[in-house]
Order: C-alpha cells, then sequence, then structure tokens
C-alpha cells in the first residue's frame, strides 16, 4: 500500500527516457529509484539539484554507483545496505540510469539564451 | 470611568443607532449628517454594500453617546495615522473591537485600512513581506489570547528575518468589568508573554496618553536595527471608554533613530584587513535594510576586488555581477585568506562544515590562518531562549553595528588606504574572479540546467526559464525563496535591483510563504510591479484563505504552485533516518506526503474567487500559461497556476 502510494505519484506521467533502450531491468530500475527515494534528492530522471548531484546521462559505471550507495562515506547522501536495496535492485536503477537520454544541446534552447 | 464603559456597552449591545454630534474637543473630524450605523449583532450586510462601504469617499462619522466624549480608539487612530501605518491586518475579535470600530467608521478604512485575514498567522507573514518592501511596518490587530496565540510563529519568522511588525492586540484585564465567559477565558494578566522572547519591546499601557507613547516607542524600536517585531496590549477598556473635554491628550513626536555604524577604529582596521588579503571574500546575507544596501555592498567588492558569496536573506548584490561567486562558494570560501561576514546568521556555519550523517562530523572549511571578521546587529541585540543566534564563532574583528550603515564608512577608509600596487593586485583578482563566474554560469546553463528540460514531472531550471521569459520585459519582483527551485531564478534572471527580491521567512516556520507574498504584493502594489511567488504546496495549506484575502484586496500576484505532493524538506529527513537505521526508506511517506488525495490547487484557488491554471504537467504547455497568467495579472487580478514540479 504505501510503496503504491509513492508509485501512483508518476502514474500516468510520460517515461522519456529512450523508448528502444528500455529493458525489463530498466523499467523495473525506474520504478525502484522511485520507490527507495533516490529522486527526492537527486530528480525524477537523475538530472541533479541542490540536494543531490546529478546521476544521468552518463551515469558512473556500474560497479561505482554500488559502491557509492553502499558506503557514500561522510557525505549527505544516506548509505543503502544490502538488506533494504539488494544489489540486484542496484543494478536495475543503473540500467535505468542508462537509458537516459542526453538533453536537447543549450544552443538548441531559445529559452535558456535569452539575457 | 468604567462606569461610563457600561453605559456605552449597554447601548451598543442594544443594538442603539449612533446620531452625528460634535464629539468631545479632541475630536479632529468634523461632525456629519445624522447617519445611522448597524450595530454589532446585525446581520451583515449583502457583499455589494459591504464593497461599496469599503470603496465609496470616505464620511467619518463622528460619535456620539449618552455621555458626550469621543472614544478612546479614536483616539488610537490618530496615533496610527502619526506613525504612518497604511494597513492594519486583522482577524476580527470581541477585544479589539473598539480600535475595529473606529478604523471602520472614524478612519472610514482609509489610513489604515484593514485587511481581512483568515489566520493570524497570515496577517503576521503579511506585515512580514510588507516590511521587507515597504520599508516600514504593517499594523496587525490581533485577539488577546488565542489569537496572539495564532500568530506567535508569524512573529517568530519576523524575529529571525530582522523584520519590523507592529502588533496590538486586544486584552480584558478588568475582572470586575469584562464580559463573563468567552471574553474573560480570553484575557490574561500577561497577554504579551507568549510573544517576549522574539518580541524587541512589548507594553500594555493603562492609559490612553501611555497608549500613545507606548505605540509611539514601540514603532521607533521596531525600526531602529536590528529591526524586530514589537507588541502592544490595547486593553478594551481603553479602546471603549469615552474621553471627555477636559483630557488634553498628545500624540508624542515620532523620533527615528539613526541606525548604528561600526567604531571609526574598528573600521580602519577592517579596510586594512580587507586590503592586506589576497583573496578577499564577502559573506551576505541580511544586508540591504534600503535601496542603498546593493550599490554600496557592489562599490565595496569592486574597490577591493572582493568575491562576494550572497546567502539570500535578501536581494543583496546583483546576480550577474562578476564578482557574484556564490555559486562557487565552497571553493571560493576555502581559497579565502579574509572572509568578511555581513548580517550573517550562521557565520560558523560559513566556517565550519557539519555532516548530518550518524557520524555528525565537524570540519573547518577555511585554511589555517584564514582571517575573519563581521559587522552585524547581532552582536547588539541577542535574547536567551530561541536559539537562532547560532553557533559561536570567534573571529579576529567582531564591529557590533549595522552593515548598511557602516559601509559608506568602510568605503571611505578603504579609499584612503588603497595605494597603486594594491590597485594592481586588485584589477588582477577582479579579472580572475570575472572569468570563474562566466564559466560557472555557462557551464550551469549549459550543463545543468538542460537535464531534465522535456520531462516531466517540470523541472525547476526548465520553470525558471519559462517564467523569466514571462516577466523579463516587466517590472517584476520574485517574492518566494528560491532554494527550493534550486537556485535557478538567481542563476537564470538578471537581480539588478534590490526590490525584486526579499529572502525567506528567516525562521523557517512554515505558513509563511502566501502571506508574506501577498504582503510584499501589496506594497509592490503602487508600483505597479508584476509579483511573483513559486509557492509550496505543504506551506499554503497551512493558511489556504490567504487565497481569499488576495482576491478580496484586490492584490495583483502570480503564484505558481511548486506541486511536489510533499512536505519535501521532511520526506528527506525521514529517508536519512531510514537508511541510518538499515530499515530502508520505503515507508518514508507516510506522513510526509501530500498524496491521497491530491489536492486540486487550481479548484481551491477557483472557490475563493481566483483565476487558475492547471495542473500543468507538460512543460511545453508551460509558456503559453504563463503568458495568459501574466497578462490577467498586470490587469489587476491574483492568479495561481499549479505546476507539477521535480521536488527541487
Ligand atoms: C537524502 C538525499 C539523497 C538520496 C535519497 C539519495 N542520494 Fe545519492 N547523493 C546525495 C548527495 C547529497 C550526493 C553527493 C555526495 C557527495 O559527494 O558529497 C549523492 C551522490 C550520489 C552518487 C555519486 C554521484 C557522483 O557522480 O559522484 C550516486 C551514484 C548516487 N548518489 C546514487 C543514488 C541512488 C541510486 C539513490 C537511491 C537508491 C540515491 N543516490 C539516493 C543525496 C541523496
Amino acid at each position: 500500500m504505501k510503496s503504491l502510494s509513492i508509485l501512483s505519484l508518476v502514474a500516468g506521467l510520460s517515461f522519456c527516457g529512450s523508448q528502444a533502450a528500455v529493458s525489463a531491468d530498466a523499467e523495473r530500475g525506474r520504478q525502484i529509484f522511485e520507490k527507495v527515494g533516490c529522486y527526492q534528492c537527486h530528480g525524477f530522471q537523475g538530472q541533479g539539484a541542490n540536494t543531490g548531484p546529478k546521476l544521468a546521462p552518463d551515469p558512473l559505471p556500474a560497479e561505482g554507483i554500488a559502491a557509492f550507495i553502499r558506503n557514500s562515506g561522510e557525505t549527505l547522501m544516506p548509505n543503502y545496505v544490502e538488506a533494504v536495496l539488494p544489489d540486484a535492485d542496484v543494478a536495475d536503477i543503473h540500467a535505468y540510469l542508462l537509458t537516459i537520454k542526453k538533453p536537447p544541446s543549450v544552443k538548441d534552447i531559445p529559452l535558456l539564451n535569452q539575457r | 470611568m468604567n462606569e461610563k464603559i457600561a453605559v456605552n456597552r449597554r447601548l451598543f449591545l442594544k443594538g442603539a443607532t449612533v446620531a452625528g454630534a460634535a464629539a468631545g474637543s479632541g475630536a479632529a473630524l468634523v461632525p456629519t449628517e445624522t447617519k445611522a450605523l448597524t450595530a454589532a449583532g446585525k446581520a451583515m450586510p449583502p457583499s455589494a454594500e459591504m464593497m461599496r462601504a469599503e470603496l465609496e469617499k470616505p464620511t467619518p462619522i463622528a460619535a456620539s453617546s449618552s455621555e458626550g466624549g469621543r472614544p478612546g480608539s479614536d483616539f488610537m487612530v490618530d496615533v496610527l495615522r502619526a506613525l504612518d501605518i497604511e494597513y492594519v491586518a486583522t482577524n476580527p475579535a470581541s477585544s479589539c473591537r473598539g480600535l475595529h470600530e473606529s478604523i471602520n467608521n472614524y478612519a472610514m478604512n482609509q489610513k489604515p485600512e484593514l485587511l481581512t485575514v483568515m489566520h493570524e498567522e497570515i496577517g503576521g507573514a503579511m506585515a512580514h513581506g510588507y516590511a521587507k518592501v515597504s520599508g516600514k511596518p504593517m499594523g496587525l490587530l490581533f485577539h488577546g489570547t488565542v489569537g496572539m496565540q495564532h500568530a506567535t510563529m508569524s512573529l517568530y519568522n519576523a524575529w529571525c528575518d530582522r523584520v519590523p511588525m507592529f502588533v496590538m492586540s486586544g486584552n480584558h484585564l478588568d475582572a470586575a468589568h469584562r464580559i463573563p465567559g468567552v471574553a474573560t477565558t480570553h484575557a490574561a494578566q500577561d497577554p504579551l508573554a507568549i510573544v517576549r522572547d522574539f518580541t524587541k519591546w512589548d507594553d500594555q499601557p493603562a492609559s490612553l496618553q501611555a497608549a500613545a507613547e507606548a505605540m509611539t516607542r514601540a514603532y521607533k524600536i521596531s525600526m531602529t536595527p536590528p529591526y524586530a517585531p514589537v507588541a502592544i496590549s490595547l486593553d478594551a477598556h481603553l479602546q471603549e471608554m469615552s474621553y471627555g473635554e477636559g483630557e488634553k491628550l498628545r500624540i508624542p513626536k515620532l523620533s527615528k533613530t539613526a541606525p548604528p555604524a561600526g567604531d571609526s577604529e574598528a573600521v580602519r582596521d577592517l579596510a586594512k584587513m580587507l586590503l592586506e588579503a589576497q583573496n578577499p571574500v564577502i559573506v551576505v546575507d541580511r544586508l540591504t535594510r534600503t535601496p542603498r544596501g546593493m550599490p554600496l555592498l557592489v562599490e565595496l567588492a569592486e574597490l577591493v576586488g572582493a568575491a562576494v558569496v550572497d546567502q539570500y536573506g535578501r536581494q543583496n548584490f546583483p546576480s550577474r555581477h562578476p564578482l557574484n561567486q556564490t555559486d562557487r562558494a565552497r571553493p571560493v570560501v576555502a581559497a579565502a585568506d579574509f572572509v568578511l561576514g555581513l548580517e550573517v546568521s550562521d557565520f560558523w556555519g560559513i566556517v565550519n562544515s557539519f555532516n548530518d550523517n550518524p557520524s555528525q562530523k565537524q570540519g573547518t572549511r577555511i585554511k589555517e590562518g584564514t582571517k575573519l571578521a563581521t559587522i552585524t546587529t547581532r552582536d547588539l541585540y541577542i535574547r536567551a531562549n530561541y536559539q537562532d543566534f547560532q553557533r559561536y564563532q570567534g573571529v579576529d574583528l567582531s564591529i557590533a553595528a549595522d552593515s548598511e550603515a557602516t559601509l559608506p564608512l568602510l568605503i571611505e577608509a578603504v579609499r584612503s588606504a588603497l595605494t597603486d600596487s594594491h590597485k594592481t593586485a586588485i584589477g588582477k583578482r577582479r579579472e580572475a574572479l570575472a572569468k570563474a563566474f562566466d564559466q560557472s554560469r555557462n557551464r550551469l546553463i549549459s550543463e545543468a540546467a538542460t537535464l531534465g528540460w522535456d520531462e516531466t514531472p517540470i523541472s525547476t531550471a526548465r520553470l525558471s526559464a519559462e517564467l523569466w521569459a514571462a516577466i523579463k520585459d516587466h517590472d517584476w519582483a520574485l517574492v518566494s525563496r528560491d532554494a527550493r527551485l534550486s537556485n535557478w531564478p538567481h542563476r537564470l534572471w538578471n537581480f539588478d535591483k534590490s526590490y525584486q527580491f526579499i529572502g525567506d521567512s528567516g525562521g523557517a516556520g512554515q505558513g509563511y510563504g502566501m502571506g508574506a507574498a501577498l504582503g510584499a504584493a501589496l506594497a509592490h502594489r503602487e508600483h505597479g510591479r508584476l509579483v511573483v511567488n513559486v509557492q509550496g504546496d505543504g506551506d499554503l495549506m497551512y493558511g489556504p484563505g490567504a487565497l481569499w484575502t488576495a482576491v478580496h484586496h484586490k492584490i495583483p500576484l502570480l503564484t505558481i504552485m511548486h506541486n511536489n505532493k510533499g512536505y519535501h524538506q521532511e520526506v528527506m529527513h525521514v529517508q536519512r533516518m531510514g537508511n541510518w537505521r538499515n530499515r530502508g526508506i520505503e515507508r518514508a511517506s507516510i506522513g510526509t506526503k501530500i498524496q491521497n488525495p491530491d489536492v486540486d490547487f487550481a479548484t481551491l484557488a477557483k472557490s475563493m474567487g481566483m483565476a487558475s491554471f492547471g495542473p500543468v504537467t507538460d512543460p511545453n504547455e508551460l509558456g503559453s500559461v504563463l503568458k495568459r497568467a501574466v497578462a490577467m495579472v498586470k490587469a489587476g487580478e491574483p492568479v495561481l497556476v499549479d505546476v507539477v514540479m521535480q521536488p527541487r
């Protein structure tokens, strides 16, 4: 129930990552990314905010992400232990981050070129 | 005296009509034609009539009662006028009925004009936002005890944010003459004790003359830096009593206090420290009290070639000035050999790190040997209970003074100590900082703002860019904090006037946003500015009645709902705990999310007569919606646009 309520937040939102690249794992990874709250600090598409850095596009390698999630050291990122976020889930999150397309280039966005 | 009041009360409660007749000698107003007044207890007139009453050209109505004299609260109105109080926000209350009636019928709801608020906390927030734009306090008229209990947090926010606020509350002190039951439940011996820890001064005068002096003193104290709220308990007895011919009441002269400037020797030492530094950094939080603040800081920073880090407590420094290094705060402070804090509330937090994880590791953010100095009114006034004074940070030079008042002296001291060799080094430093500013800004825009550009929920960068396009050709102001938007407005927009931004609540008490935005928009209204409020969803729900006040008082304001469907800061805190305890964070939504059901903000606004759009979920629709909304706001309406957005 409770986790469903988080999921319902994004129900009906279009998934704008590369449709072609969506594997079963990536789709599951997207759901986990939302369910375990990565999006709260990193944004729904891992785009980053003042609460957490950008994770995608071009994510860290899978091992890098896994290592950071397990032991984020003296940072503001909370650790996730295996019991609450199994390795398989981390791999799926990585697969999801890989599907996130590059955004348009700044020169193609007039709104970002206004004075 | 008490008997007189009793007579007045009886007449009043019987619904007696009050005929025009010359009031006591103190009455400044010409008696008018006989005109019946609706007494308390009668049915409310229809709203059209109410509107007419509020809008028609006023003809003051002189009071008359069987024993003659002039209402005490009419005299209080004279005092408010002498203090140039233009608005009084109120939620109606029996202990304030005397003054309320005098504002309606003696002041004819013009200077001061009453603003109806649906919660005292909204009124407090309105006064907070209003003062930061107009530079002077709004009056607040609140019921004793329960009204003040509602109001407390808004006063605490203003206290922390160093904002003037003029609170008047009612009371029924005299147990022998107050109405039994509710009025007695709401009476108190020391009614302002509840706010004494976060007001600069309070009083409960026992006569009308004492009330005039207390009100004038309160105003003066509130407006002496450090600005802070003040509160006066105006007993119902004083409001409702009549005073006669013989009583010579006097409104004392308001003597405005010049703000305290720094000691001249200390200022010279500070100038020397600034000039000797190789990498000076100025960190600024609530410097700008008046329009003079920003140009003075620009002058100082350019003169010494200092990097400026703006903590956005006010609009202190132009967002596109090449010395603005706010987005590079960490590395700039780490490289500094001298840091000057101007009206910074948490200087410890600039110099030290604190990691909010189980280790609570604390460390320094500065190099060994870095010199520190501060100018702040915080060193002039501090209270013991609430900890808004933050952790203690030792510095090399501490000047207890108002920064804005001290800057002209500091600039002069720097000029007279400036040599050619300083000038060469300063020129090079300014060039390097300008380059760093350009690089940092370009990188942010090309590498960070574009991320998630076309995605849903809408990114805070996209919202900010769309908003900028919609407002930039107008005379605009942002009246909400932009940290919740990952500071994109300050990164993308050109803030170059101090009225364009007012900082945040100060005390981080929720329920501030909409009220403060309204108060600020009211102060901007006479200048015809386009005012934008990006409003937190959780914050609005503390006092959605503020939407009604916006419509009722015709305050033009564009409100963008930052609809992230939760108390986001708290979501992150609960997540943090779940992870520390290795229990996961799947249930962090319990008690933190605002879902099931989602709040339909557009319908909420409409229910109170406010035009609204949304929820907008498609970033490509945002531009056209904002354009329409801006046109409506420019025509004088408050409008709400609900935007489903990324959390930050
Ligand atoms: C409470 C906020 C928060 C949450 C929730 C959170 N993170 Fe982070 N994350 C951060 C912060 C802050 C950092 C930056 C840490 C630093 O280097 O100081 C970070 C850093 C990272 C990094 C390293 C990025 C880099 O390029 O160095 C990765 C990878 C990461 N997070 C992944 C995740 C994933 C996956 C989740 C969900 C399972 C998650 N985070 C949940 C706040 C958060």
